[in-house]
């Protein structure tokens, strides 16, 4: 999928931590790593919303700090704006002026003791360069942008309600006008009628400022809203990638069907939860099971899913996924 | 028949801050055998509510009203009384499994001591808890062994069936060795059916779940949510689910109150209450979950945030954020009228 308006874009990036020798160089312990982020291929248009959807563990939020460069990748590539910027040798400050992040709690991405105006206007000083007088200006653009009142400039996290943070969180992201947000559950923290706030926001601010979003959320709804393109990764693999409507109402993977027939749907005339035959839960990445990693929670699976891991593949127009037997959950 | 009346329950909290006013003259009535839940944002009192049916509120509160559990007063009954009705008569449990267990003892030792508890006050009937305690620690005229837990030699075999049986019925595979675990060794889906397992042990006649799925990735909310409800028939009780998510109401309850900063502002069937949903806070938070997609979609989110609860507005308090306020809002509190179909709601534009 090499195109001239793709904003990022990862090739089999893999993120392994070191786990059981502790601080010792000498143990005799085995080595072994989790598996957090293994071989993930994604890639992001210009003006587009992918969403990853997966559960605790399934290494989304991993993945965000990685492509963020926060924590170094174990293997693969990525590149965002044209550049390839996982080798090490970029300036951090030249992808962060274009790639910016908003995570699940604003209470600890906010500094408690800095003024909602200086949270904003540090990074606007040292990333940008800018002066005071084009931090002030800037900041109350940003902060009016989101729809907040610019006196808040003067407050501190603990004066604002919970939607006001995440607005402030929001405002401090799109304050050196990036091009990519990475979006970290950024309404899982909210109330039912801010989220539906935030989330109108985000749209609107993609609108306006042609943003790129990469959304990380277990919310299904949440993702079916803002994305474009949905990613469904499960145990640090993407198990089925596509467009939006495609994999919501037409999933082709076990797991992605598991999922979305396990979300409580607002209906009291259809309790699908109730019907849900999801058995297990998410192994664990230490030591995840051999061939397909959803096979021990798998309706359909047979002898070659414990052996064989699935390759995404093609079932139709860009619709990818990765299972033996994508021809029986066709007939679903 | 009701189980549970609640009538004008008030209740605040003093803080350094100020008087919080986390539930203000809230009624209502739970009938046996029922699914009820309560749903309502952040602050509404909806936890509040849970704590103090369960006797749990902390000492800095001034409280209000009556709760009638089976004809007596939880109210009058003061802390020892309490001690009779909760867990054995009421039983509860929380948003997070892992913090409600004990870290230090095994799974199976903390059950087995929820089970021996209630099989000594069945044969002592109904006396005094601290009693029962102390029979349980240091027994010598009952047929029980002092301090049955630590370790599996000592528990008695029939009550390690029940368990097995207890874990078996919330559907944790290998109940045996997961009777050797400590918490720390099991997942947070797991852990919450433990709690439930514990809670239900008790055979208690209403089980209060505060947020029982919050904590859960949706695929184990989804197992946990069916058992909910499998289980409501299968042990004959009521459950009275606290939640601020109504898809996961509409899902398993048979009836819902819609709180709204510490007021009762709708009661209804669950179905009427998605047809028909009187409250323009119930509407507006209709609004905000059913959504669709950006390009198709009719999301209207209420605007403004819920109002601090040490300074509230001297009217309806939805008033500031309600599309269809008007000067009476502003100024008087609106009262619950019942109209057809048991549909009670808390509004002007319905009367009163």
């Amino acid at each position: 999928m090499a195109n001239e308006n793709l904003i990022l874009n990862t090739v089999n990036l893999k993120k392994y931590f070191k786990i059981g020798r502790g601080m010792n160089p000498f143990s005799h312990k085995e080595q072994r790593y989790v598996r957090a982020v293994d071989g993930v291929s994604l890639s992001i248009q210009e003006g587009k919303t992918v969403g990853v959807v997966g559960e605790s563990g399934c290494g989304k939020t991993t993945l965000a700090k990685t492509i963020t460069l926060l924590i170094s990748p174990t293997g693969g590539e990525i590149h965002f704006d044209g550049k390839r910027i996982d080798d090490g040798r970029v300036n951090r400050r030249d992808i962060y002026r274009n790639m910016q992040m908003v995570f699940q709690d604003p209470d600890s991405s906010l500094d408690p003791q800095m003024k909602i105006g200086d949270s904003i206007g540090e990074q606007l000083r040292g990333l940008m360069g800018y002066s005071d007088a084009e931090v002030k200006k800037t900041v109350r653009e940003s902060l009016e942008g989101v729809g907040m009142p610019r006196d808040l400039a003067d407050r501190l996290p603990r004066q604002l309600s919970g939607g006001q943070k995440q607005r402030a969180a929001i405002a401090r992201a799109i304050s050196p006008h990036p091009k990519l947000l990475i979006l970290d559950e950024p309404t899982s923290a909210l109330d039912a009628s801010v989220q539906a706030q935030i989330l109108t926001l985000l749209v609107d601010l993609q609108k306006k400022f042609n943003l790129s979003y990469m959304l990380i959320t277990h919310n299904i709804a949440v993702a079916k809203y803002l994305s474009d393109t949905i990613a469904v990764m499960y145990s640090g693999n993407v198990v089925e990638y596509g467009p939006t409507l495609a994999v919501i109402n037409r999933p082709r993977h076990p797991y992605t069907m598991a999922l979305i027939r396990s979300a409580p749907v607002p209906d009291p005339w259809k309790r699908n939860i109730l019907q849900a035959e999801i058995k297990g839960e998410v192994p664990s990445a230490i030591n995840p099971p051999s061939g397909c990693r959803f096979n021990p929670r798998c309706p359909y699976a047979e002898d070659v899913c414990k052996t064989e891991k699935p390759q995404l593949e093609e079932t139709s127009l860009s619709h990818l996924v990765a299972c033996h037997f994508v021809e029986k959950t066709a007939a679903t | 028949m009701t189980l549970l009346d609640i009538s004008n329950l008030t209740v605040q909290y003093l803080t350094g801050g100020g008087l919080v006013n986390a539930l203000d003259s809230v009624s209502l009535k739970v009938s046996e055998n029922e699914f009820l839940a309560v749903v309502g944002e952040s602050g509404c009192g909806k936890t509040t509510l849970g704590l103090s049916v369960i006797g749990l509120l902390p000492e800095s509160r001034r409280v209000r009203g009556s709760i009638n559990y089976k004809g007596k007063d939880l109210m009058k009954l003061g802390q020892r009384g309490m001690r009779d009705y909760r867990g054995t008569e009421i039983a509860m449990i929380f948003q997070e499994p892992l913090t409600s267990l004990n870290p230090v003892y095994r799974v199976g030792d903390q059950l087995a001591e929820a089970i021996m508890v209630r099989r000594i006050r069945k044969e002592l009937g109904d006396k005094a808890t601290g009693e029962v305690m102390n029979k349980v620690y240091n027994t010598k005229d009952i047929n029980i062994p002092p301090r049955l837990m630590r370790g599996k030699q000592r528990v008695l075999s029939d009550v390690k069936e029940e368990m097995v049986r207890w874990l078996s019925l919330v559907r944790i595979p290998d109940p045996e060795q997961v009777l050797e675990r400590y918490p720390f060794e099991l997942s947070g889906g797991m852990a919450q059916r433990i709690m439930i397992a514990m809670a239900l042990s008790q055979e208690p006649a209403l089980l209060i779940a505060d947020e029982p799925t919050t904590a859960l990735d949706v695929t184990t909310q989804a197992q946990v949510l069916k058992l909910m409800r499998e289980l409501m028939a299968k042990v004959s009780t009521t459950i009275l689910l606290i939640t601020h998510d109504l898809a996961v109401a509409s899902q398993v309850a048979d009836r819902v109150i819609v709180m709204y900063a510490g007021e009762f502002a709708e009661d209804s069937e669950i179905h009427d209450l998605f047809s028909r949903p009187m409250h323009p806070y119930t509407q507006g938070l209709l609004n905000c979950i059913l959504f669709d997609t950006k390009d198709g979609s009719s999301l209207s989110p209420i605007h403004g945030s819920v109002p601090d609860m040490r300074n509230l507005p001297p009217g309806c308090r939805f008033a500031p954020r309600c599309l269809h306020a008007f000067d009476r809002c502003q100024s008087n509190r609106p009262l619950p009228v019942t109209k057809e179909n048991h549909h009670s709601v808390s509004c002007f534009l319905y009367g009163k």
